[in-house]
């Protein structure tokens, strides 16, 4: 089995995209994964279907494995058991299918819209994340490695409330659009991981493994999937939605200068949305999704671009998905906020999330659809940077309620400032 | 209410990882070219051996395994040898200086070749004492960084724990039924691995969340958000069992004996990364701090099982609190603090607590007094933890260097703190007991706020 809707969410993605060359190296790397669970054998695709396949193998910028499937299918014919099961392996390697309007895409995210809600003041005056958190004592990245490891943080004050602010607003907004809150687990065995399509083993492994042998989430999806894998739901009960707090924990690191600060980190609090849904709905439920993650922002008061994305963008299981880059007016770039994904029954299959239909009692695969309502940290950045005040930070009206009633986010003396001794002689 | 079975393994087992060989937190010149040191603790020998009565009463009543006397005579040894070091090193010195001035004043050949042979020979002296004192050294600091915090007087000698406070009683003749038959509500798999639902799911996150803003409200703290991962060197210096939390295995791990540690934000050594060789100025004392975030502590496993439950799972949402404080008795004060929060907030959901001192055999080496808030689980038949407030005076922040400049000098601050709200628990219990957790009350929760701000924008409306 190949990459897991997680895996898309962790691509890197700036601005610029000119770091095409290293999202292929990771998507390589998780094409490689393991299947934890055998699926049913798969039929062996006719020429023609083969042809269709490669197309789309190649599209999506994916390891190139038709070659062998086509000599395996030769070997298979010759009665070969051993050549069947390499083959059921390099068919179940096979990216999901790609939604017909993407083909024309080429290798570019096509812009569907673009939204302003706010007006900055001249680019001048504009100071980036960490310069604002730290002149204003709510924020410290430094001399931490030795301590509490690389790329650690610590939020203080309103920062800090501002982290728990928004996770109520998510969960007000996404509640209030029928999705069930879970509470779920952060150490995970490594077969439900790999089942996410997320390899574990490996030079760059993006999972932290435990003593004892056990992995560190890298996203609630990868619980919530755990949870839902083997069952067989009724379609009544369709679509079920779902949503999780969780903290999210990623081995990558980047030192690319775009990604510095807290922009991408090892650890992070994430609201994901989550629905398991027929094939009928699938589509109409990622529109929702997206119809979602537009408004949270769009109330949030930032400006931000919505993108299609095109096949070579999609990793393995994602059918079609939609991006949301904030525009973070500090770092004069965009950064991804947001995403959600259409993976039809790409997860389900693999993971065993079925369903009866209720017309004639038959089993199916269902479809799964996973987004983001808020990922805090670029999300921290997006709202500083847009809402800075010369020294003070804005609050967000929506966001007031759940500070108390708070406008505006001030430096705080009572913090300490980091000052340092090397050490104190007896 | 502890079986003695279980803390003896505790103790057991805290003595086992205390005795490596190698500590991240004190490196011998030897060794610091293989492994970095981070960190130079303040090593207080005269402070420590000052009070020796003390200090041996606190080592008997925690019932550990430390000969005192052993201790004692490697660090008579060790102060001999340093003694004898000192004295080559100012003799090496004194020949320095003397060659300096001969050369200067134009001595004789002969004068400046004696001196130069005396200075090489003490040179050579030097090296082999420092040699022989590295592993001297070794052994008499790592047994000094085992010594104990001493006692607090109002904590327990004997076995049993005392009892600060109680809120109403366990009904014994309710039909108890463990929370895990509550399948809608949670889906327990294993002690790592668990699932909430429904209210229960919303309580997780609410009750977090108000009881931190409860403290950032009432008493006055600041929120923090912490990072989850901690590196051996403050769990020395904190000495917290190294079996207490799961060991991170990292791919590029430079320096091989600082590993790093999944404790979650919401742990009291997650503090300890930002305090650090932190010298702050006394205007912001007492500070006061407060987290919500994950514990993943494994302390209390064995303890609550043998049976798997919510009640001996690893993960849950956690409140955490640090004070620091540059005074013993505010440090005191600062302790009742919290525990006057935490009552008004236990009261209020109105579920069976009390609030006991920890006899001392269940301290860990750093605490001088443990107070543990404890809710009645009825599947148990007896109270649990769900949070405990340590005074851990200025032991650990010697070991961190957490420090206030007083006029010249340095004083190491005084520390409380530790959870106030395990949620997973406390909802094991509250089902149990019968709770709606929809229906009970919290103090903290925004929502009372909002509405009555709502009401008050709409009165105002009601004049545009």
């Amino acid at each position: 089995m190949s990459q897991g809707g997680a895996l898309i969410k962790m691509k890197l993605l700036t601005n610029s995209r000119l770091l095409r060359p290293l999202l292929l190296l990771r998507r390589q790397r998780s094409h490689d994964a393991k299947a934890a669970q055998a699926p049913k054998p798969r039929p062996v695709p006719t020429s023609a279907q083969l042809d269709e396949l490669e197309r789309n193998v190649i599209a999506r910028h994916h390891r190139n494995n038709l070659p062998l499937i086509r000599s395996l299918i030769q070997g298979v014919k010759a009665g070969d058991q051993d050549q069947l099961r390499q083959l059921q392996v390099e068919l179940e390697q096979l990216p999901n299918a790609t939604h017909p309007r993407l083909q024309d895409y080429g290798e570019q995210p096509r812009e569907l819209a673009q939204y302003v809600h706010r007006q900055l003041p001249p680019q001048s005056s504009l100071k980036e994340f960490s310069e604002l958190a730290r002149a204003l004592n709510l924020y410290r990245m430094d001399h931490l490695g030795n301590y509490t490891g690389h790329k650690s943080y610590y939020l203080t004050g309103q920062l800090a409330t501002l982290e728990q602010a928004i996770i109520q607003y998510a969960l007000q907004a996404v509640t209030g659009q029928g999705f069930k809150l879970i509470s779920v687990p952060d150490i995970l065995p490594r077969e439900v991981i790999e089942s996410c399509g997320m390899r574990t083993d490996g030079e760059r492994t993006q999972v932290y493994k435990l003593d004892n042998g056990e992995c560190l989430s890298g996203t609630s999806e990868m619980a919530l999937a755990g949870f839902f894998a083997n069952k067989v739901l009724q379609e009544e009960q369709l679509p079920l939605k779902v949503t999780a707090v969780s903290r999210c924990y990623r081995a990558e690191t980047s030192g690319l200068q775009e990604e510095k600060g807290i922009y991408r980190v090892h650890q992070f609090t994430k609201v994901e949305m989550f629905a398991i849904c027929t094939e009928e709905q699938s589509e109409a439920e990622l529109e929702e999704f997206k119809n979602i993650e537009v408004d949270l922002f769009r109330r949030l008061g930032l400006n931000f671009r919505l993108l299609d994305m095109p096949p070579c963008e999609l990793g393995a299981p994602a059918y079609q998905k939609y991006d949301i880059e904030a525009w973070m007016p500090g770092r004069q770039m965009w950064g991804e906020i947001s995403s959600c994904s259409n993976c039809t029954d790409y997860q389900a299959r693999r993971l065993g999330i079925k369903y009866r239909r209720s017309s004639d009692g038959q089993i199916l695969h269902a479809h799964t659809i996973n987004g983001t309502a808020t990922a805090i940290p670029r999300l921290l950045i997006a709202l500083l940077e847009s809402y800075q005040r010369g020294d003070a930070i804005e609050i967000p009206d929506v966001l007031r309620p759940f500070m108390d009633g708070q406008e505006l986010i001030t430096r705080n003396k009572r913090i300490p400032e980091t000052k340092l001794v090397k050490f104190i002689k007896v | 209410m502890f079986s003695l079975r279980n803390v003896f393994k505790k103790g057991l087992s805290a003595w086992k990882t205390c005795s490596r060989n190698i500590s991240a937190l004190y490196i011998t010149g030897d060794k610091a070219n293989e492994n970095y040191v981070t960190l130079q603790p303040y090593l207080d020998f005269k402070g420590t051996f000052s009070d020796r009565q003390s200090l041996e009463q606190s080592i008997a009543s925690r019932g550990l395994d430390i000969g005192l006397e052993s201790v004692l005579s490697k660090y008579q040894k060790y102060e001999m040898h340093h003694a004898q070091l000192a004295k080559v090193a100012e003799e090496r010195e004194v020949v320095t200086k003397r060659l300096k001035e001969l050369t200067k004043a134009g001595g004789s050949a002969e004068q400046l070749d004696d001196l130069k042979e005396r200075g090489k020979s003490l040179r050579n002296d030097l090296k082999t004492l420092k040699q022989k004192l590295y592993p001297i050294e070794d052994d008499f600091i790592h047994d000094y960084l085992h010594l104990p915090n001493n006692l607090h007087l109002q904590c327990p000698t004997g076995g049993q724990e005392k009892l600060l406070y109680r809120h109403g009683l366990p009904k014994s003749e309710r039909e108890s039924f463990s929370h895990l038959s509550r399948h809608d509500l949670i889906h327990f798999v294993d002690n790592n691995r668990y699932y909430m639902m429904d209210q229960a799911a919303h309580f997780d996150v609410n009750a977090m969340q108000s009881l931190a803003r409860y403290f950032v409200k009432q008493g006055d703290f600041i929120q923090t958000a912490n990072p989850d991962f901690v590196r051996c060197v403050l769990l020395e210096a904190n000495a917290t069992p190294l079996t207490d939390y799961h060991l991170v295995q990292e791919e590029h791990l430079q320096n091989k004996i600082n590993t790093a540690y999944l404790t979650g934000g919401a742990a009291f050594e997650s503090y300890l990364g930002a305090m650090t060789k932190l010298c702050v100025y006394p205007s912001v004392l007492p500070l006061r701090y407060i987290c919500c975030g994950r514990s993943y502590n494994r302390a209390e496993t064995d303890l609550n099982g043998p049976i798997p439950s919510l009640y001996t799972a690893t993960q849950t949402n956690a409140v955490q609190s640090f004070v620091a404080t540059q005074r013993a008795d505010e440090a005191e004060c600062e302790q009742e603090h919290i525990l006057n929060l935490a009552i008004d907030f236990y009261k209020t959901l109105d579920i069976p607590f009390r609030i006991v001192y920890a006899p001392a055999k269940q301290l860990t080496p750093a605490e001088s007094l443990r107070a543990v808030i404890e809710v009645y689980a009825p599947s148990l038949q007896r109270y649990v933890c769900v949070g405990r407030i340590s005074n851990y005076g200025d032991f650990v922040s010697k070991r961190i260097l957490f420090s206030t400049r007083r006029e010249k000098h340095y004083d190491f601050l005084h520390l409380v703190g530790g959870p106030v709200l395990y949620t997973s628990r406390l909802i094991a219990a509250l089902l149990e007991h019968g709770f709606h957790l929809e229906d009970c009350k919290m103090l903290g929760t925004a929502s009372a706020k909002t509405t009555q701000q709502q009401d008050l924008q709409q009165f105002k409306d009601l004049f545009k």
